[in-house]
């Protein structure tokens, strides 16, 4: 165990020596996480909601189309703008000027009013970030009018059994009792009361609050397999066979050699919230123990993919490529430089093989929405059993020299 | 005592038999070389006996350990030089020598060792300011941190200036002064004559010779070489017809080399001729046979062809 310590010692020692290491290990994640907090718009609103422009095109203009309308104006992410027809708004989404547009198809609302099928038409472009949140808004919407239109149906069929005639005024029972349904279910006499605990719940979402968790996942992980490279370039100048000949168990050196690994994960993890929190002003949540632990079990699962990725890889050449193939394609699906709920479904499966989507869940589960511990132990048991798999793999295919 | 027992060691590489059935024992206190020319199989005998390479078959016996089984404990006892060093660039040679000495159960004073190599100045220096020459020592340093009864030496003179390959031989003659068994390999002809108690010559991953330098050069019926300059001219025919002369070859302006298998019966020789005609020899010299005459005599090749 003192060996273990003397070279995790001697690992830290080389690292701080090494001035091009000390720069991309902290003045360029917190240069790239503040330059990435401009481009996504932070610091100008400080803690700014997010905001969508959403073109809506109404051919119908009958009561329930402006009802639409309300509902959707009213919605707090969305600028509601209805000054273009519907091939203007198709050319906006085409163009990737906005993320999607909703178009009210004539008829919409007699056909809501008579209980009649019908549907509101979003266009949305295929791969952005932001057309799966828009698709759920709109379903929200479309789904409120179904509930309508429901008990429409429902009560002119009551109306027709109880009375038996078909000689009423339907057209206007219908009206009214749409009317009133919408005014009941706009004061609903059963509805869930949603508090948000910790305080960033009614601060809105801050893009550093993505931004600072990501990047520091993301350097996190360059650092480490950087450093897990680093054994590698030790394997081929002969530093390594120098350090076997020393009576150092083989498991002490490659633990010393880890071990300053997951502590310079964690400095820098540690270092880069300790910069948003007081620069950019993000807020770290409710749950210090929680962020702890999750940055831990991180760190842990970073360094045991980077014992993997040195067991595989076997040469010092290969390992640029590859770590930062690796790297990059993991902080992209993971969710470390957009939120992972704003990623199609399919994404989102395929993201959870990353470590970064365990990671980035557990963060912003903690500061995004404002959680607890209770809420990240799924995360951090995925993450220490990720890096239990990669940690035992490694060691058993790593090779101390060739034979 | 034994230091070292070495017995029908083998290794391969693929096709390549680097290392075929050898053996010998090295005594304690003794400086012992393994001299042969690149490829010979040296280092991979060397890596054995230290427990870095696995042999395929044959046995090693270091300090009464095996070096596998007992590797923790034999890496404790000895000290290794390696044939190409690598340190660490960005430690100052003072750091370098703690993080090292850190590693064993005991270890010498570090001052003490950067005097003995020559380096107290350099203490404060970065390992990549060092020369080549200091980076030698420096390694050398490292092999003697543990203060080890039996020290590896690959190569230890490869590539460095005389002046360093000097201070190198003297610091061998101090550790087997001191005790210390020292097992070097090298392919100098030079540094085996001068710092080898006992050399074992190897080429093809076999022994094919091995007893003290001295008795090896004995050992060859070897013509001496004898050369001298005169002021007139000689015919080369005439000196070898002199008797314990069997060739002589006249090199131009005077200088004359001849050849015979008893230098001093062809001395005797040559200065009654020159007493007899009156000419005076200049710049008399006799080469004796090297090691190098040896590895040509077994093999027919020089070691560093």
């Amino acid at each position: 165990m003192k060996k273990l310590l003397y070279v995790a010692a001697n690992e830290v020692l080389l690292l701080v020596k090494d001035k091009m290491a000390v720069v991309w290990m902290v003045v360029l994640p917190l240069g790239i996480t503040v330059i990435a907090g401009f481009a996504f718009g932070g610091f100008g609103g400080g803690s700014e909601e997010l905001v969508i422009d959403l073109p809506v095109v109404d051919r119908d203009g009958g009561e329930m189309a402006s009802a639409v309308l309300d509902v959707l104006s009213q919605a707090e992410n969305l600028r509601v703008e209805t000054e273009y027809d519907q091939e203007g708004a198709r050319q906006l989404v085409v163009g990737g000027k906005r993320a999607g547009a909703v178009v009210i198809p004539s008829g919409f609302s007699s056909a809501v009013s008579s209980g009649q099928p019908t549907a509101l038409e979003l266009i949305i472009a295929p791969g952005g970030e932001t057309g799966p949140l828009l698709a759920g808004m709109v379903r929200e919407v479309t789904g409120g009018f179904s509930d309508v239109q429901i008990a429409v149906e429902v009560a002119i069929s009551e109306v027709q059994r109880a009375t038996g005639s078909h000689d009423l005024d339907y057209d206007a029972i219908a009206t009214r009792t749409a009317a009133a349904v919408r005014d009941r279910l706009a004061d609903p006499p059963v509805r869930a009361e949603v508090t948000t605990v910790g305080s960033s719940g009614d601060e809105g979402y801050d893009v550093f609050d993505q931004a600072v968790p990501g990047y520091a996942v993301m350097f996190a992980m360059f650092a480490v397999l950087s450093a897990a490279g680093g054994i590698l370039e030790e394997k081929e100048r002969g530093t390594l066979k120098r350090l076997l000949i020393a009576p150092v168990p083989k498991s002490s050196l490659l633990g010393g050699k880890l071990l300053a690994q997951f502590v310079t994960g964690v400095a820098q993890v540690v270092l880069m919230f300790t910069f948003g929190a007081l620069v950019c002003g993000v807020d770290l949540g409710a749950s210090l123990p929680g962020l702890l632990l999750i940055t831990l079990a991180t760190c842990w699962a970073t360094t045991s993919l980077g014992v993997l990725l040195i067991a595989v890889i076997k040469s010092r050449k290969q390992v640029h490529p590859i770590t930062t193939l690796v790297i990059l394609g993991s902080s992209a699906i993971g969710g470390a430089w957009f939120p992972l709920f704003l990623m199609p479904e399919a994404v989102q499966r395929v993201a959870r093989i990353t470590l970064v989507a365990w990671a980035m869940d557990g963060y912003n589960r903690l500061i995004i929405l404002g959680g607890s511990l209770q809420d990240v132990w799924v995360d951090i048991g995925v993450l220490l059993l990720y890096g239990a798999v990669c940690f035992s793999v490694g060691l058993k295919l790593f090779k101390f020299k060739e034979a | 005592m034994e230091a070292i027992v070495v017995e029908d060691l083998r290794k391969h590489y693929g096709a390549v038999q680097a290392v075929d059935g050898i053996g010998f024992e090295v005594q304690c206190g003794e400086v012992f070389g393994l001299l042969g020319p690149n490829g010979a199989g040296k280092t991979t005998t060397i890596e054995m006996m230290e427990g870095y390479r696995t042999p395929d078959s044959g046995g090693v016996s270091v300090l009464g350990l095996h070096p596998r089984q007992d590797e923790y404990e034999l890496k404790e006892r000895i000290g290794i030089l390696l044939q190409e060093t690598a340190l660490y660039h960005d430690l100052k040679l003072s750091e370098l020598l703690r993080l090292f000495a850190s590693y064993y159960r005991s270890s010498v004073n570090t001052e003490r060792l950067l005097e003995m190599i020559g380096l107290q100045e350099k203490r404060g220096a970065f390992v990549r300011e060092l020369s080549g020459g200091q980076r030698q020592r420096a390694a050398i340093a490292l092999a003697l941190i543990n203060d080890p009864e039996l020290v590896y030496l690959d190569e230890p003179t490869a590539g460095l200036d005389p002046q360093s390959r000097r201070a190198t031989w003297n610091w061998i003659g101090r550790a087997r002064d001191e005790g210390k068994t020292v097992f070097l390999t090298t392919h100098y002809i030079d540094e085996a004559e001068e710092v080898c108690d006992r050399v074992a010559i190897m080429d093809h991953g076999r022994i094919i010779a091995l007893d003290t330098p001295r008795r090896l050069m004995a050992g060859l019926e070897i013509e001496r070489r004898i050369e001298f300059v005169v002021g007139g001219v000689l015919d080369p025919t005439i000196l070898e017809s002199l008797p314990g002369i069997t060739k002589a070859r006249s090199e131009g302006d005077g200088a004359y080399t001849i050849y015979a298998p008893e230098a001093h019966v062809a001395l005797k020789t040559l200065l009654a001729q020159a007493d007899e005609q009156g000419f005076a020899l200049k710049g008399l010299s006799v080469e004796g046979a090297t090691l190098e005459d040896v590895f040509i005599r077994l093999t027919g090749r020089r070691i560093r062809a």
